[in-house]
């Protein structure tokens, strides 16, 4: 009990902090054995800036495929495809968020593939996109302007669990 | 061929002393209390040291390593707490040693700063429902290694809107990285007037403002603040992680394309701005500490690949304005952000590194 008080604190004084901040992107990464699934969080405060016209759900989607690519490292190009939408609140900040499906050409490896992402940092100089492993968190790097492409490799323990 | 280079050598020469004795004359303003010799600091520290009790100490000392260097940050303290001794906590004979101790490392300027910073977050503390700690007691003091003349060591003095981070008998001189905040902007407190970051937001207004009729100075795209700050990590359903200075060291912009306006194609009035604006950053740490670092970043060398960018209104009266000096090591930015405890006035924040000297090189990935 006493942690939930202690963690429900913490929420409170973080969503207080980060209004302060310019709130960041994250991209979480999930290998499957065919293809790869990406939950991308965007802070709506930084799209505005960087997104013409309306940020619902069905324009989100096609800006994100926009501005969102991947690539085999040969340069064949993944096909991206938007599952679905969903608007998300986190820490005091409204989001949007998406999850893609991206799948890669026939014959390239699903576990190794260059992300391509300047939703935001195409526009805002400061804004970080946060790519991680979905399934532990672990940072596989970050992308801040200049910097659009980032490699993304199956991390060793799930590459023996997709094995299976 | 020979003759044009050796014009051009004795027109680099002229410049360079120029604006070497522009910056001189703004800084010997901010040295009065402290010169930032060593010798001065480490007899302050031990004086200091020698005064507190065994557990103010062990808050005192820290391995001088990546994670306690890094360890700074410009949010509240009650998210990214400070683990080191705060100075609200210490009595008045304490107070007066830890103030003697930051006297011996700071100019006048940079000691006056640390409490007008402290005083604007003392204004916010009525509005802080939330209990996030604006407040002048939750700034603290940590020594990293062991104050001496010979082996590295780092002297951090931070809080909510302030980090100095001074390394000494590191590779390289080391003032940075140093983060300037305020909000409110101005206020009065006990009937006077203040503006902490007056000197550092009118030297880059200014120099905005002079700059700006350059087509190139303008940067591309939108700022909401600093580049290079720190930077909180987060995953959705965890609390956030970070708030400092994780992402050192960090990547800097290269080539010439969207930098800014180069020095070089200033005229001589509009780069004595430059280094008034790199004065009003230098001139904080005492002198000695950035002597060598203010020779470094008006050398020929230096000012040959420095640019001065800009964004936004030049006057900094809008939110998202900014300002940027980017040369070979220095990185100077001030950014304009909407403030959090009065959302319909304004906050700067600013911030200074060195692409090679931040914690005096000392410190890896």
């Amino acid at each position: 009990m006493r942690f939930l008080v202690a963690c429900g604190l913490w929420f409170a004084l973080a969503g207080a902090a980060l209004a302060h901040r310019a709130p960041n992107s994250v991209v979480r990464i999930a290998f499957g054995a065919d293809r790869v699934h990406a939950e991308v969080m965007v802070p709506r405060s930084e799209l505005e800036h960087a997104m013409a016209g309306a940020q619902d759900a069905k324009s989100f989607g096609a800006y994100l495929l926009q501005h969102m690519r991947a690539e085999a490292p040969d340069g064949a190009r993944w096909e991206i495809r938007v599952r679905s939408v969903r608007e998300a609140s986190y820490l005091d900040h409204d989001y949007l968020s998406a999850e893609l499906e991206l799948v890669p050409p026939r014959g390239a490896p699903p576990g190794r593939f260059v992300l391509i992402d300047d939703a935001v940092t195409h526009e805002v100089r400061n804004h970080v996109v946060w790519v991680v492993t979905r399934q532990d968190d672990e940072l596989i790097g970050a992308l801040q302007y200049p910097r659009s492409r980032l490699t993304v490799e199956r991390p060793a323990a799930t590459r023996t669990a997709a094995a299976r | 061929m020979n003759r044009h280079r050796g014009t051009l050598g004795l027109a680099w020469l002229v410049l360079w002393v120029s604006a070497a004795a522009h910056a001189d004359t703004v800084e010997k303003q901010c040295i009065a209390t402290g010169s930032g010799d060593n010798r001065a600091i480490v007899a302050a520290a031990d004086a200091f040291r020698g005064q507190l009790s065994d557990a103010e100490r062990g808050k005192l000392d820290r391995p001088f390593a990546r994670a306690s260097a890094i360890h700074w940050s410009n949010l509240p303290v009650a998210v990214v707490p400070r683990d080191a001794l705060r100075l609200g906590d210490l009595d008045a004979a304490k107070s007066a040693s830890a103030r003697a101790l930051l006297a011996a490392a700071l100019s006048a300027c940079g000691l006056a700063l640390f409490d007008e910073i402290r005083l604007a977050d003392d204004a916010l503390i009525p509005l802080d429902t939330r209990n996030i700690g604006w407040d002048a007691r939750n700034y603290f003091l940590s020594i990293l290694g062991t104050p001496s003349l010979k082996t590295p060591w780092m002297l951090q003095v931070g809080g909510h809107h302030l980090a100095y981070n001074l390394t000494f008998n590191g590779r390289l001189p080391g003032a940075t990285p140093l983060f300037l905040g305020t909000e409110p902007i101005r206020f009065t407190a006990q009937g006077k007037s203040y503006e902490p970051l007056k000197a550092q937001s009118g030297a880059m207004s200014k120099l905005a403002t002079a700059v700006a009729r350059y087509g190139e100075a303008k940067l591309s795209g939108t700022f909401t603040d600093v580049v290079k700050g720190v930077v909180v990590e987060f995953v959705p359903g965890k609390p956030p992680v970070g708030g400092t200075d994780t992402g050192y060291p960090h990547q800097y912009p290269e080539g010439d394309k969207d930098r800014g306006v180069h020095y070089s194609r200033l005229k001589p009035a509009e780069q004595a701005l430059v280094s008034d604006a790199i004065a009003s950053y230098t001139g904080l740490p005492g002198e000695a500490i950035t002597h060598d670092l203010v020779a470094a970043y008006l050398s020929p060398e230096a000012l040959a690949g420095t640019f001065i960018g800009y964004a936004g209104a030049t006057d900094l009266g809008q939110e998202g304005s900014y300002v940027r000096i980017d040369g070979p090591r220095i990185w100077m930015e001030l950014i304009v952000q909407r403030a959090i405890a009065t959302p319909t006035e304004l906050h700067y924040h600013a911030l200074w590194r060195d692409k090679l000297a931040d914690y005096g090189g000392e410190i890896g990935k």
